[in-house]
């Protein structure tokens, strides 16, 4: 009972009753204290009928008799269904006033059980970390500026706050190693001019949000090397820096095409014209930065060649053209008509010589078409003269061996199977060597197809373990959560050490319990086998009294001593069933006396006489009340 | 006129020249009060561009120290390979500046962005609103002028934003 009674006593004072540290049993609870606990109890539970009821007696016996009922109607409202009235409250007895204590506290409701029963989650500790923050900055009031102390100036002034605005930081970077040596100068630089990184932004305010910046870039950048490395660049069979390089170039070539496949529309449509050279000049010059376009145009287009020429070339003939104009000095008037005249005739030479020019350019694309089409006509017509010429060169060699035809055909035949003998001969030797290369290579490719499926196989052994690295990683990572938010929580828990020596004593109590039912029901198998045994032997005995008396009887008749002692018989008999019928009605007796004392005992422990006579007390000073409040009513 | 650099000392050249390479890669750049009145105020801008060019040259072209100290010639020896060592320690930060100008080479690009989250606890109709409302600025550089893009937007309006914005991502991502 004594676990009971702690269990209840931190309760109660959970709930706000002030027990004091000497009492640890409910045995020790006086009458105000019980009022107090229960009252508390029921404002907890149902605040719109415990908040009438006082938490301390009153003085008076009347007043004490009406909150002793009030309180018994309060719990019985409540869902007690045992017996309660005046009397549980001012003449206490401990089982009594146990149960009903016991029934309050389980009736109170478990804020702090079911809180930490939600599902947890990092997510969910911050967002409730937020909630709280906010909640508590919703109840700051708000101040005027002038009012604010300096504990409200991190919520209420917006003073305080910076935009969000990034920089580009310089960082030596070590984690380069120290494989890769660096330039003499960058040292230099590093060592002696290069600001360390909080006095690089301009704006102090943006060191943090520079340093955050930069540290994102590089760990995105990071992660999404990761990521195709282990998707892609593992598959591709290559080092990083292959891969790297490899990936440069292809998307190398898909820029250039976009470019060219844009630009070469343009460039076309206005053949001749300066427009799209300078708009693909300006492409470029702005890929390279802002560089005069003297030096980027080193290596230009087919296309800009033609047309630096044709301008050169134009530039030259209006050079040639104007010494000649200008000579010989007129009067003003001539002079101006001269030049008019002249003027005008330049502006027709040029045109003149810009329709020549333009003529002429058509002319000379077509011609370097017509020439390279002749070109090819002249060399295929040399191909056909050499064919031509070979077969002139067999045929006169034919017609020279004509003449001694036997001769030279016995020659020929000769010559021809020499060269047969010799091509078998040939082949046999070509065989010999063919057979072992062929081996060889057989050989070869076998290797190579076994290094090949050996390569695939690693390949996939590496991919299964990155992929359990990734997993376990992970893993690791959220229990390692799990493990800080249980921490956190276990410091957020309020210190009640004696929980897990609750569930300690829970645990022996039901084995006990145990114990007790398996030593039950081996007494009750006895006491079965013990009736069975007393049940076999009566009806042993009833059987052999019935045949002895049988026997007797039928003897009786005949002789005299025998009819004795069919006699004795019977009142053995008699006497023995008396005998039976004694020690049994002394085990029932036995019991009832047990029973009567267990009887005395409780109602020893519900303090009868002491209560008795306080009830005698109590009832006098009702009395004594009523008589001076007659005496009080008859004054008046 | 990388000339005018020889009215300065080679130490204090080396400095500058790191100044003007810092206001190339997006820092600061120098101011002409810490380098005296060695200039007038048209001499100091001409020196500024001709530097900012000589070095965006140099990276761009990726043109060798021979071809860097033609350009130079006019120069005395000692200022000049003050340039050179510069060029040299700075030749990565350059073209990694370089190679941001090149990416952001369309009209308008983002820069830089910021985000606020706000409680709105009430309007002028409803006393209790308590909706999050989140206010994005978007720094877009258009055309070499900073602009400032604000926005107010609440969660379904957020959740269109980001969604729309992942697309465009797998755009880029199929590019590669």
């Amino acid at each position: 009972m004594e676990e009971v009674d702690k269990i209840l006593i931190h309760a109660l004072k959970q709930v706000g009753t002030e027990v004091s540290e000497e009492t640890d049993s409910v045995k020790q609870f006086s009458s105000e204290l019980i009022v107090e606990a229960v009252v508390r109890c029921i404002r907890v539970i149902e605040p719109g009928l415990g908040s009438p009821l006082p938490t301390s007696l009153p003085p008076g016996m009347s007043a004490r008799f009406r909150v002793g009922m009030s309180l018994a109607q309060a719990c019985q409202d409540i869902g007690y269904k045992g017996e309660i009235g005046y009397q549980t409250f001012l003449y206490s007895n401990e089982p009594e006033i146990r149960s009903l204590l016991m029934f309050l506290v389980e009736k109170l409701p478990r804020e702090s059980a079911e809180a930490s029963d939600q599902p947890t989650g990092k997510s969910v500790v911050l967002q409730r970390a937020i909630a709280a923050a906010i909640k508590a900055q919703l109840v700051v009031p708000w101040l005027p500026p002038n009012c604010r102390l300096p504990l409200h100036g991190e919520t209420q002034s917006p003073g305080s706050l910076h935009s969000f605005h990034a920089q580009p930081l310089s960082l030596p970077h070590c984690t380069k190693g120290p494989g890769k040596n660096q330039l003499k100068e960058v040292q230099d630089y590093q060592r002696d001019i290069l600001p360390p990184v909080t006095a690089q932004p301009s704006h102090h305010a943006s060191v943090v949000a520079s340093i955050l910046e930069q540290h994102t870039a590089e760990l995105s950048a990071a992660q999404e090397w990761d990521n195709e490395w282990n998707s892609q660049g593992l598959l591709s069979r290559l080092t990083p820096q292959e891969y790297c390089s490899r990936k440069l170039t292809r998307l190398r070539k898909r820029i250039e095409e976009q470019l060219r496949s844009a630009a070469l529309p343009s460039a076309e449509s206005a053949f001749g014209g300066p427009r799209s050279t300078s708009d693909l000049s300006d492409l470029l010059q702005a890929f390279r930065g802002s560089t005069p376009s003297d030096h980027i145009l080193t290596k230009g287009t087919h296309f800009t060649h033609t047309q630096k020429f044709t301008f050169t070339q134009q530039q030259q003939a209006a050079a040639v053209t104007r010494p000649s104009i200008t000579a010989g000095p007129q009067s003003e008037s001539d002079i101006q008509l001269c030049q008019q005249e002249e003027q005008l005739s330049l502006q027709q030479q040029f045109q003149q010589l810009c329709s020549d020019v333009e003529q002429l350019a058509a002319d000379m694309k077509h011609m370097s078409v017509t020439n390279a089409q002749v070109l090819d006509e002249l060399k295929q017509r040399d191909l056909g003269n050499s064919e031509n010429e070979e077969k002139m060169q067999v045929k006169k060699k034919t017609i020279d061996l004509l003449p001694d035809a036997d001769n030279n055909l016995l020659k020929l035949q000769v010559l021809v199977e020499a060269s047969a003998k010799r091509v078998v001969n040939l082949a046999s030797q070509w065989e010999k060597h063919r057979a072992p290369l062929i081996d060889e290579h057989r050989r070869l490719k076998e290797i190579c197809s076994n290094q090949d499926l050996e390569s695939s196989r690693k390949l996939s052994e590496i991919k299964s373990l990155h992929d359990k690295i990734r997993v376990s990683t992970e893993e690791a990572k959220k229990k390692e959560e799990i493990y800080k938010q249980l921490v956190t929580e276990l410091e957020n828990l309020p210190q009640d050490a004696s929980r897990s020596a609750y569930t300690q004593r829970i645990l022996e109590i039901v084995s006990n319990i145990k114990k007790q039912k398996e030593e039950i029901t081996k007494i009750l198998s006895d006491t079965k086998e013990l009736q069975k045994e007393i049940n076999s032997l009566t009806g042993k005995l009833d059987r052999t009294f019935a045949v002895t008396d049988e026997l007797v009887f039928k003897d009786a008749k005949k002789d005299e001593s025998v009819r004795k002692s069919y006699k004795y018989l019977a009142a053995l008999h008699e006497n023995c069933n008396q005998l039976i019928q004694t020690i049994e009605d002394t085990g029932t007796i036995l019991r009832e006396i047990r029973d009567l004392e267990e009887q005395i005992e409780t109602e020893n422990g519900s303090k009868t006489v002491a209560n008795l006579e306080r009830i005698l007390e109590d009832y006098k000073a009702i009395r004594q009340e009523n008589s001076a409040l007659a005496a009080k009513v008859r004054e008046g | 006129m990388v000339v005018l650099l020889n009215r300065l000392p080679v130490s204090e050249c080396l400095k500058l020249c790191h100044r003007v390479v810092d206001g190339l890669c997006g820092r600061e750049p120098p101011h002409r009060g810490d380098h005296g009145a060695s200039w007038s105020l048209e001499e100091w801008l001409e020196l500024l561009d001709s530097l900012t060019a000589l070095f965006r040259r140099a990276v761009g072209s990726n043109s060798s120290d021979e071809e860097v100290l033609a350009g130079l010639a006019d120069v005395d020896s000692s200022h000049a390979e003050s340039v050179l060592s510069v060029l040299r320690a700075r030749r990565e930060e350059i073209r990694d500046a370089l190679l941001d100008r090149t990416n952001s080479i369309s009209s308008a690009t983002l820069q830089d962005f910021d985000w606020q989250l706000k409680l709105a606890l009430s309007s002028d109709k409803i006393s209790s609103l308590h909706t999050p409302l989140l206010s994005l600025s978007l720094d877009v550089r258009e055309n070499r002028a900073l602009r400032s893009v604000t926005m107010e937007m609440n969660r379904e309006e957020l959740n269109t934003l980001i969604s729309s914005l992942e697309a465009a991502n797998k755009v880029v991502l199929q590019l590669k």
